[in-house]
């Protein structure tokens, strides 16, 4: 119930016990006056100048005083209308602009300037996150810069024993792997920041599809996997180009990655309600049912026995869920340990 | 060729200078990005090479600046921040090239000598390194009578790296020319389509034409 209501209704309450015991005195007073003239038809002629005082003047007392107090909680409380609509519009991005003052100290008033404190505190925690990625990244990429840029300095300039060359240039893929998992962290933490905006368009995802297909099919082949097309439906969507090829690129490379050998992966594209709906599912190991909802998780590896022996990050999965979500589609592993594994992604149709 | 370093980090400043000076480039070095815009004034340069991140003015003000200033000097930016957005927003700054931090020197070194031929890249339809011939126009690969059956994919592949025979192609290059992807792929997606295409273009012939530089990409060239 809004308050507006409540306060109408206690108010009408208070008004209505008043009126009634207006009316008792007032009948109690007119009964003791004609006891003391000793009139005659005492009772009826009481009651009947009771009952035009509380009709005629009374009632029409009420109904003023309750429409003016309906008046005046509305004007008391439009500030909070307001105040609402204004705080529902803030956002993260917006959280620099204050919510408008009226200036006149009441308490609502007083809640506004509160309250734009409070955002202005967020807001200086946001950017601070915002720096902090941007510092990690740098800070963290420049003595990388430095390391590899010295090492292909000495391999170039100094002579080694083939030994010796093998073990700087192991160094040198060990630091490009090291920049690849600081470049997908600072991709994440801007994405949890909110501080990433997607260039969005019209995509046809069948014909991106198609096109990260022929890749997944020579990816595929020194594993001797089979990957297969099974639907490619027309689905125009809206989206950031780069951004679903990479996780396109992302949901077949790990399908292909964690198979078993002379595997298959099986894609599929499809138009299901109102929603462009993408399969992928492989014939890998999978996963146990209680290490299925973590998968998701950063760094997350489903078998640790088999880490070594598939390179990439563990930061993949994350980067999948981040763009699925970034246009507001859902992301789904569902796995059969030792038969198959699917990864079902949904995105709104265009 | 004179090229301006524009770099605060005295030991990746360092590192550039050496290599770009080994390859025969006269190198002028500056850590600031006010100083930058003043040598970049005295000097006529064929090339900058521009850190972002630079203590007195930041990389992406320098070459506005320059670009207003009508200085048409070809650039290549530096950068150890990373962002996705990043490379599109130098290009409309108005740099020629970019390449994020850490990168590999080899491939520094050819992006700087390719800014030198912006403008001028050769067109011809007809490409040739040692006894391998591209058509851009009919669409085939020969070499020695004999021709390649390439996918779509592939012939791209082979064009970039033909029209840039002699030169080192990080892998970065090859994944932003032939595939535009504007994100590392983090799989090994142009080592096996390397693979692929040396089995084509190299299996039972010789000299070989397609060789790996370990730690920086791979080179088309008849040695």
């Amino acid at each position: 119930m809004k308050i507006r209501t409540r306060l109408t209704l206690w108010y009408a309450t208070i008004l209505i016990v008043s009126l009634i015991l207006m009316g008792v005195g007032t009948y109690q007073q007119i009964a003791e006056q004609m006891r003391h003239d000793h009139r005659q038809h005492l009772w009826e002629h009481a009651l009947n100048e009771t009952s035009e005082m509380v009709f005629q003047v009374g009632l029409p007392a009420i109904v003023l005083g309750l429409l003016g107090g309906w008046w005046i909680t509305r004007r008391a409380l439009a500030p909070v209308t307001r105040l609402t609509e204004a705080v529902e519009k803030i956002h993260d991005r917006n959280l620099r602009e204050p919510l408008p003052r009226t200036g006149n100290g009441d308490e609502l008033d007083r809640l506004t300037e509160v309250f734009n404190a409070m955002t202005a505190r967020l807001d200086g925690s946001f950017q601070r996150i915002r720096e902090f990625t941007l510092h990690a990244s740098h800070e963290l990429k420049t003595p990388l810069t430095v390391m590899r840029g010295e090492l292909e300095t000495a391999l170039r300039e100094e002579n080694f024993t083939p030994v010796q060359r093998e073990r700087l240039l192991s160094q040198i893929d060990e630091i490009e792997r090291l920049a690849k998992i600081v470049d997908a962290l600072t991709l994440l933490t801007r994405a949890d920041a909110g501080q990433i905006t997607l260039n969005l368009e019209t995509i046809h995802l069948d014909e991106l599809l198609r096109e990260s297909f022929a890749d997944a099919k020579i990816l595929a082949q020194p594993q001797n996997i089979q990957v297969n097309l099974t639907a490619c439906e027309p689905v125009c969507i809206s989206g950031d180009r780069h951004r679903l090829r990479q996780l396109l690129l992302n949901l077949t490379d790990n399908a292909i990655k964690h198979n078993r050998p002379a595997g298959t992966v099986t894609v599929s594209l499809c138009r299901n309600n109102g929603t462009a709906e993408l399969k992928i599912v492989n014939t890998g190991p999978g996963l146990a049912p209680e290490l299925q909802p973590r998968v998701f998780e950063r760094f997350f590896r489903g078998d640790s026995s088999h880490s070594s022996a598939v390179d990439g990050c563990g930061l993949g999965l994350s980067i999948a869920q981040w763009i699925v979500a970034a246009h507001h589609g859902t992301i789904r592993f569902a796995s059969e340990p030792g038969k198959e594994t699917a990864v079902t992604v949904r995105l709104p149709v265009e | 060729m004179r090229v301006l370093v524009v770099e605060d980090e005295k030991k990746t400043a360092s590192f550039i200078r050496k290599a770009l000076q080994a390859d025969g480039f006269a190198v002028d070095v500056c850590d600031r990005g006010d100083d930058a815009l003043a040598a970049a004034a005295a000097t006529p340069f064929d090339g900058i090479v521009l850190d972002i991140m630079l203590p007195g003015r930041d990389g992406l003000s320098v070459l506005r600046q320059l670009r207003e200033g009508k200085n048409h000097t070809p650039v290549l930016l530096l950068s150890a921040r990373g962002e996705v957005n990043e490379r599109v927003e130098g290009l409309n700054a108005g740099a020629d090239d970019y390449l994020p931090k850490p990168f590999a020197v080899a491939e520094l070194v050819a992006r700087v000598r390719a800014l030198g031929r912006r403008g001028a890249e050769s067109k011809v339809p007809v490409l040739r390194v040692g006894d391998l011939t591209l058509d851009t126009i009919l669409h085939r690969a020969e070499r020695g009578g004999q021709f390649f059956d390439l996918t779509a994919r592939e012939f791209r592949l082979l064009e970039f790296l033909m029209r840039s025979a002699g030169r080192t192609c990080g892998r970065m290059s090859i994944i932003e020319k032939v595939w535009d992807y504007d994100f590392d792929p983090g799989t090994n997606l142009v080592d096996v389509y390397i693979k692929r295409l040396r089995e084509k273009i190299d299996g039972g012939f010789e000299p070989k034409l397609l060789h790996t530089v370990r730690g920086a990409g791979y080179v088309l060239a008849a040695r």
